[in-house]
């Protein structure tokens, strides 16, 4: 009975760190991007980026856990609320209702925007649904409670976010997973992905000088996220090098990583944030550094979830 | 009530794996896949120039408190009121999250390529939907007072069967003396399955 064996899982690989970074990110995008147009300044173009864009890469992150679920039809019971009454402490209950609703609703809130974009209006075949009536009904049905759907994506997105680690923290037999700092830690995460994603966005192709005080209050705020995830993974550290071997030798695995200690620790996370407090402290002559800061950031959020799911150890008795 | 529960004697166990292909027959195991219910690990120890093997089977341990079912998005996987875990296939969407949380390893997953070659190995296959598959106690058994079949077929006789809510059963005995414990008592799942040391 004293035989121990340590193994890490093969069930969910590379593809459900791809599945829980889009869905973050996206999720966040749409939750900052429709709340910094109600609140901070109204910015159309912004909209249109942060829910398009949120909801491709909410979509695509489905449909890569979609592709490899055993038995897909079953999945259709998700799709109703009765789903996390039946079982509310399945966090993939939750999840599936957040995604669907973040969608649902920055879609809803950015509707009558898109008809209000060239860019969209002229889009092939986008553009014909766009210019339609039932699309000009259902816009004006978004717009009227603008302030409800709002709310609604603002909510579901944080849930998204949140929900990729809370999934993570229900597996008790991992120590790295099953503990109270990792469903923070995927929250500030998919926010800070999300505001380099809408940084890069601001930088590459809005690139408005009016946009000015609105990119320094993301960088602002994402230097604080970026230092709430350094604090966060040291704090993470601190619990898994003692208590148990399943815990210690996770931490091993990724300070043993060069992918954990040089591509998220410290080009992912130190890196960007250094060049973001210089940005705000000195600022740069062009955008370069904050262009690369800002995919630095998307990479490392990838990574962070990449070396997450193949560091879990699970400690089996035999 | 009833409250079934599995005591393991690995004293007794030789690692003739015949629980194992019992099991296999009686529910169909994708054994091309090396994928089984119960799984029987043989490990050797060295002490000097002494070699010991150690056999441990494994099964899902019908907990009262099952990970595997509070993650299940679909309620696919249940607990019946005889305390064994169950999973309907016709729910299961196969997301493999009830893997990721059992602390057992009793999970495994059984493909739509695993139904098709089930047909053709077992002639006529009890399923035909893919879903995430785990040792039931052989609850289609134990409704005609059957013992599972890895119980009856262990030659042995290291796999006991019996009701925890009955004070006279053996089964009950080993637990309340201290003498069978279960596996990894610290996660909080409070396992039914029992293991008597290795003396």
């Amino acid at each position: 009975m004293e035989t121990v064996t340590f193994a890490t899982q093969n069930v969910w690989t590379w593809w459900f760190a791809i599945y829980l970074f889009l869905g973050g990110m996206g999720a966040a995008s749409i939750s900052l991007a429709i709340a910094t147009d109600r609140f901070l300044k109204p910015h159309k173009t912004l909209v249109l980026w942060g829910v398009v864009g949120g909801v491709m890469m909410l979509n695509l992150g489905s449909m890569i856990l979609f592709i490899h679920l055993l038995h897909h039809t079953a999945v259709l019971v998700l799709f109703t609320p009765f789903a996390i009454i039946n079982q509310p402490g399945a966090w993939i209950a939750w999840g599936t209702q957040f995604i669907m609703w973040v969608q649902i609703a920055g879609l809803l809130y950015a509707m009558s925007y898109l008809r209000e974009s060239t860019f969209w209006l002229n889009f092939p075949l986008a553009g014909t649904v766009i210019k339609s009536t039932a699309f000009a009904r259902i816009a004006d049905f978004g717009a009227r409670f603008r302030g409800l759907f709002a709310w609604l994506a603002m909510l579901a997105g944080f849930g998204t976010a949140a929900y990729t680690g809370l999934l993570l923290q229900s597996f008790p037999a991992v120590t790295l997973w099953h503990n109270p700092a990792v469903p923070v830690l995927f929250t500030v995460s998919a926010f800070s992905t999300a505001l380099a994603y809408l940084m890069l966005v601001m930088l590459v192709f809005i690139r408005n000088r009016e946009d000015h005080a609105l990119q320094v209050l993301f960088e602002r705020t994402d230097v604080l996220l970026l230092a709430l995830e350094l604090f966060i993974i040291y704090t993470l550290f601190n619990f898994t090098l003692s208590g148990s071997e399943s815990g210690y030798r996770s931490a091993t695995l990724l300070w043993e990583s060069p992918m954990w200690v040089v591509g998220f620790l410290g080009l992912g996370l130190l890196l960007p944030f250094l060049v973001e407090l210089r940005s705000l402290l000195k600022g740069w002559s062009g955008s370069a550094p904050m262009v690369i800061a800002c995919i630095l950031i998307l990479n490392g959020g990838y990574i962070l979830r990449h070396m997450f799911m193949y560091s879990g150890v699970y400690a089996f008795p035999w | 009530m009833t409250h079934y529960a599995m005591v393991i004697d690995l004293n007794t166990c030789v690692g003739c794996n015949a629980c194992m292909a019992a099991c296999a027959l009686e529910n169909q195991t994708p054994v091309w896949a090396d994928r089984f219910r119960t799984y029987v690990h043989d490990r050797e120890s060295f002490s000097g120039n002494e070699v010991h093997r150690h056999f441990m089977p494994r099964l899902c341990n019908h907990c009262d408190n099952p990970p595997c079912m509070s993650v299940c998005p679909t309620g696919a996987t249940s607990k019946l009121s005889t305390g064994v875990v169950m999973v309907d296939e016709n729910l299961c969407m196969g997301c493999q999250a009830c893997a990721m949380a059992c602390p057992y390893g009793a999970r495994y997953e059984v493909t739509y390529k695993d139904i098709k070659l089930g047909k053709e190995f077992y002639g006529v296959l009890k399923r035909n939907a893919p879903s995430m598959d785990k040792c039931s106690f052989c609850n289609h058994r134990l409704v005609n007072n059957e013992l599972p079949a890895c119980v009856s077929t262990c030659v042995g006789s290291s796999r006991l069967f019996g009701d925890l809510d009955n004070d006279m059963d053996p089964v009950t005995k080993l637990v309340k003396s201290g003498k069978a414990v279960p596996l990894m008592a610290h996660l909080g799942t409070r396992p039914n399955v029992y293991y008597i040391p290795a003396r």
